[in-house]
């Protein structure tokens, strides 16, 4: 067993709306000084495999449904 | 844990006995703030009795069970006494049932259901989650009638948007509330498919420290579905439907029963559920289901007070009493005590009775719909309660005792009420400075920014929208019309109406103009006003003048709605609503109201149609200033708060309607905030068409006095000249031809006053825009 | 004549299926409203169905899944994982299909459009991404009929002319990383549907609810069977759901009739 993280994130150039939009609700709640906000999906699954494996299994899972290529990036690790 | 006095069972479950009998008055008190009941040291004294002559020392569970029921959102014992006096039993045989919601006969074969609720203090702790389940628990509160919900609708009040300067502490910025609570509703109503198609955002400085979040949910059911919410005798099968149970929402009602603290956001996140859309839409269908085959006796959603309020009524209202497994519950976690089961509030449940005979049947319909369903109770003879835990009693009470709780005659005082004796008029630039400003306070202003987020054209019956006029170019509507059995052109309206501020100076009078700001906005759109459904956000009832204040209020609600025989078949109240340092809310009635038109095609919008026609004012304007959107934006003091006649009511919305019928009016709109000058410029921004305006025909009276009084039972109206003449037949002398339409401007014969319609426009469409972030 | 059969495919979280079978029904369809579950082999005794029953496919709107991972896609995945043979060859087999909104996303997830390379790619080709307002926009949209005489659900619009269908979305903009991926379209005759302005002018915002490249609204595969649009047709199947009805007297009659008919005379 091992439990892989997988990080979806948009390209560089997809414009990220639901960043600025909780920038903007970070500064209404008084942060100031807050720069770019990023939104960042993680998963952690947990898999029968390990290692490359495991990391290989997670590449498939991205492929197949967590990450849609025209918009997102992926990495996987195992943790 | 108050260690002296509760002993733990030597039990591999977590179960305490607790020394009641021989406790001293100092002892219940700290029994009940250390177990978080929120019971009074009176409530501890009567429970302590009930054991004594039991004979026996009570379980936690049992108190804690007592701590949900006894609550004020529960048992509703300030309120209730108030009620019985003036708004129960307003008979009419179109009544269908009065239970979780109301419903009322739509046709002959249907029914429409109705019900409004609060979700205050949730969601001034979490925003986002708070009013999404909120939504949640209307939607079953409507389901549980056998209906299929078709709109919901959500007033809300806050604190300004744009405020400056500090916060009281422990109270989050409004303007935050405002974006989470909007984007709670946008987000479970949007995806639960249900249409938002009204509401109301009211905003004033006494809203900051607790914001009011008021949701509300119509239904549409066959009359021969129509559901019972309670068992249908001893021997049934109780059924655990939807969501598993966890301790997400514990206290939730103890904590909706008494004022926001300053610790409220640190204590209270375990009091604030957290909300599936997607698992509520299959229980949905489900229940529907073994609804419409006739396989359940009856259904009751798990709000406040979780399994421990739905178990005890289901079977108290079919004179039953219960006998519960309470193991087989299913749980997100393991290691929850029995009476953190017995009390969570975790979303998404509801539960349904069943003959044993159909339980397979109604077991396989769950399944079919991938959802969870566990046989946890039976129905017995006994009208006690009883729970097992594998097999040994844990708890065993009196139905009735557990279920009715205390009622109180607390004391009041009757408030102060606003007279024109006291009266100052404010100082006031020219009307064109005072007409943009009344437009672009945020009372008035567009709330577009929240409106087109929120789906309100899904399930395509929307036929009045709650923004009218020319297309992306929008006005105010007044009440939205659906069209809920497609095969017919019958369709219901619905509309929002309160006076929080006209409350606050007279309650009494704020009641009823709460009253007729719902039911004129319902007869603007061609629909005869049919049902009410209220939400009453009130103070604490323990300090007397709050409990004036709602008494005065519910007893105008009451008068009014018995003059003009409209039934209240459900409604919601809300008390504790008070900011850390315990400042009160405005007193806040909030009314539902919901019309029948028989004829979609014959509904009225608020826009003006065109040039060259005739624009008419009906009903009587008077010198009723007090707590008018003039008063509060440029500074006057006390005056009279609008008053209602029920007769008057009836004549006009009679001859309304029958120039509705006959296609006469071309527009309508409800006159209410900033009174016939804010009425006419918004019929100008929808409908992208000017006005001339003549007002000395209006009343007796300056015509400053007539722009801005804010008389109740008002409508402006557009109508053609070849339509006028009939139109004044039958208004008899209630019309008054105020002017006509025409031009790019509004024009104020009276004061030379001319200003552009894109002016007023910008002024109304903009503010809440800049504060929110975005454009229309 | 033989009845034309609809299904109308769901999960947990599709919404709009009731208009939707509504919309069929209007035109003299048979629609069904089908779970997907229902095409699993082991389906219950008297549920199971199999796509090769049915003439015509439907994609209603909602969030299926609770639009979890992203919109459409975890249906996507799951019709693919099911059925995705069965599709391809429903698709092949010139059988229409269409998606609104939710539905446009699925299509677009299951890699049936824009298709440029295929009846049905492996990955997803394009993406409807968040509106460039960051929010939920429900609003009127005014669509132009782009199409040249491909696709099989607009037959029944002059070709260039406008309908009001009304738009419910916060993930409407379709994106692609080929930076020619509007040309080729365009070449193909695969765009169908353009927001514009209410006088039939470029669209801008908030005409164009979701700054959607070239204005573009709604896409049809190369074959013009399978058609995505982001608007809801099944919304204005009569006048009375128009928002602007009571200002424009006309028919009865919605704009949204045209796509519904049009397909069941592609039937006949």
């Amino acid at each position: 067993m091992a439990v892989i993280e997988i990080r979806i994130e948009l390209k560089k150039g997809v414009a990220d709306p639901e960043g600025k939009n909780t920038k903007k609700a970070l500064e209404a709640l008084g942060f100031e000084g807050v720069g770019e906000v990023k939104t960042v999906k993680v998963y952690d699954i947990e898999v029968e495999g390990t290692g490359e494996e495991a990391v290989s299994e997670g590449e498939e899972m991205c492929k197949k449904l967590l990450a849609n290529p025209v918009i997102q990036n992926f990495k996987v690790t195992v943790r | 844990m108050v260690k002296d006095l509760m002993t733990r069972r030597d039990k591999p479950y977590e179960l305490f006995d607790v020394s009641l009998r021989e406790a001293s008055d100092e002892d219940l008190a700290k029994i009940s703030g250390d177990m978080a009941l929120s019971l009074s040291l009176d409530e501890m004294k009567t429970i302590k009795e009930y054991f004594v002559k039991e004979g026996r020392e009570p379980t936690d569970i049992e108190l804690q069970s007592l701590g949900q029921a006894w609550s004020e959102h529960c048992c509703y014992k300030s309120s209730k006494a108030i009620l019985k006096e003036f708004v129960f039993g307003i008979g009419r045989d179109d009544v269908l049932s009065r239970g979780d919601a109301g419903v009322m006969v739509f046709d002959e074969d249907h029914g429409y259901a109705l019900r409004i609720e609060s979700h205050n203090h949730p969601s001034a702790v979490e925003p986002y989650g708070g009013a999404a389940t909120g939504i949640g628990g209307i939607l079953r509160d409507v389901v549980c009638m056998g209906a299929q919900p078709i709109a919901l609708a959500d007033p809300l009040c806050f604190g300004y948007p744009d405020r400056k300067g500090d916060l009281p502490p422990g109270t989050k910025h409004p303007r935050y509330l405002m974006s989470g609570v909007v984007s709670g509703i946008r987000d479970y109503g949007n995806k639960v498919g249900i249409p938002t198609i009204t509401g109301g955002m009211f905003f004033d400085e006494r809203y900051t420290g607790n914001c009011l979040v008021n949701v509300a949910c119509l239904g549409i059911v066959k009359r021969a579905d129509l559901a019972k919410n309670y068992a249908g005798g001893p021997g049934e099968v109780m059924v655990l439907i939807g969501g598993r149970t966890g301790r997400d929402g514990i206290h939730g009602v103890n904590f909706a029963s008494r004022d926001l603290t300053e610790t409220s956001d640190e204590d209270s996140r375990g009091a604030v559920q957290l909300g599936d859309p997607i698992t509520k839409e299959p229980v949905m269908h489900a229940c529907f289901e073994v609804n419409a085959k006739h396989l359940i006796t009856g259904m009751k959603d798990l709000g406040g007070g979780g399994l421990s309020c739905v178990v005890g009524e289901m079977a108290l209202d079919a004179g039953c009493g219960a006998d519960v497994d309470l193991e087989k519950v299913p749980l997100k976690e393991s290691g929850l005590a029995p009476w953190e089961i017995w009390v969570s509030e975790s979303q998404e449940r509801m539960m349904c009775t069943c003959r044993p005979e159909n339980l397979e049947k109604v077991l396989a319909v769950f399944d079919s719909w991938d959802v969870l369903a566990t046989p946890v109770a039976m129905t017995t003879g006994t009208r006690r309660t009883r729970i097992f835990w594998h097999g040994e009693q844990i708890f065993d009470m009196d139905q009735h005792f557990l279920t009715t709780g205390p009622l109180y005659h607390r004391p009041y005082v009757a408030p102060q009420v606003s007279s024109m004796e006291n009266e100052r008029s404010p100082r006031l630039p020219d009307d064109r400075t005072v007409i943009l400003k009344l437009l672009s306070d945020p009372n008035v202003a567009s709330k577009e920014w929240a409106i087109r987020q929120y789906d309100h054209e899904v399930r395509a019956a929307t036929v009045l929208h709650p923004m009218v006029g020319e297309m992306n170019k929008t006005g105010p509507g007044d009440a939205s019309v659906l069209r809920p059995v497609p095969s017919s052109r019958k369709g219901l309206a619905a509309a929002i109406g309160c006076n929080p501020w006209f409350t606050a100076l007279d309650p009494y009078r704020g009641g009823m103009s709460s009253v007729d700001e719902a039911w004129r906005n319902v007869v603007a759109v061609g629909a005869m006003p049919n049902a009410l459904t209220d939400c009453l956000n009130f103070g604490n009832p323990e300090k007397p003048e709050r409990l004036g204040e709602l008494r005065e209020a519910v007893r105008g609600i009451g008068d009014f709605a018995k003059a003009l025989n409209i039934p209240i078949p459900s409604g919601n109240v809300s008390l504790y609503n008070e900011a850390p340092g315990g400042a009160s809310i405005l007193p806040t009635p909030m009314m539902l109201c919901c019309g029948i038109i028989d004829d979609i095609s014959k509904a009225v919008t608020a826009d003006f149609k065109g040039p060259g026609n005739r624009i008419y004012v009906i009903g009587e304007t008077k010198e009723e200033r007090g707590g008018s959107l003039l008063y509060r934006v440029f500074g006057g003091k006390q005056g009279v708060v609008p008053s209602v006649d029920a007769d008057n009511v009836r004549e006009l919305t009679g001859k309304m309607l029958r120039a509705m019928d006959m296609r006469l009016i071309s527009s309508c709109h409800d006159c209410s905030d900033g009174g016939i000058a804010v009425a006419v410029a918004e019929m100008c921004i929808s409908g992208q068409t000017g006005a001339v305006l003549d007002l000395r025909k209006a009343a007796d009276m300056s015509p400053r006095k007539v722009l801005y009084s804010e008389s109740n039972t008002r409508w402006i109206a557009e109508v053609s000249e070849e339509n006028a003449e009939e139109f004044e037949k039958i208004m008899g002398g209630s019309a008054h031809n105020i002017g006509k339409t025409g031009g790019n401007s509004m024009n104020i014969r009276d004061s030379g006053v001319i200003i552009e319609v894109e002016d007023m426009r910008k002024a109304w469409n903009d503010p809440i825009w800049k504060i929110m972030g975005g454009q229309s | 004549m033989k009845d034309v059969k609809v299904c109308v495919l769901r999960i947990e979280g599709t919404n709009c299926e009731d208009e939707m079978a509504d919309a069929f029904s209007m035109v003299g369809a048979v629609p069904e409203k089908v779970h997907l579950k229902q095409m699993e082999r082991n389906a219950p005794a008297g549920l199971g169905r199999s796509l090769e029953e049915y003439d015509i496919l439907a994609f209603p709107g909602g969030f299926s899944a609770g639009d979890y991972v992203r919109a459409g896609a975890i249906f996507a995945a799951r019709i693919k994982s099911l059925m995705g043979p069965q599709l391809k060859s429903f698709v092949e087999s010139g059988k229409p299909v269409l998606g609104v909104c939710n539905g446009f996303q699925i299509l677009v997830e299951l890699g049936l459009l824009p298709a440029l390379e295929g009846t049905m790619s492996e990955t997803p080709t394009a993406a409807l991404y968040t509106n460039d307002s960051g929010r939920f926009e429900c609003r009127p949209t005014v669509l132009r009929n782009d199409d040249n005489g491909k696709c099989l659900f607009v037959s029944e619009i002059p070709r260039k002319s406008l309908v009001m269908f009304p738009s419910a979305h916060a993930e409407g903009k379709l994106m692609s990383n080929d930076p020619d991926f509007v040309n080729k379209l365009e070449d193909n005759g695969q765009i169908v549907f353009r927001y514009v302005n209410p006088d039939g002018s470029d669209a801008e915002y908030p005409w164009n609810p979701n700054g959607s490249p070239s204005d573009i609204a709604g896409i049809c595969n190369p074959a013009g069977n399978v058609l995505g649009m982001m608007p809801h047709p099944e919304r204005v199947m009569t006048r009375f759901t128009r928002p602007d009805w009571t200002r424009n007297p006309g028919s009865v009659e919605g704009d949204g009739m045209m796509i519904f008919r049009s397909v069941m005379n592609s039937l006949r």
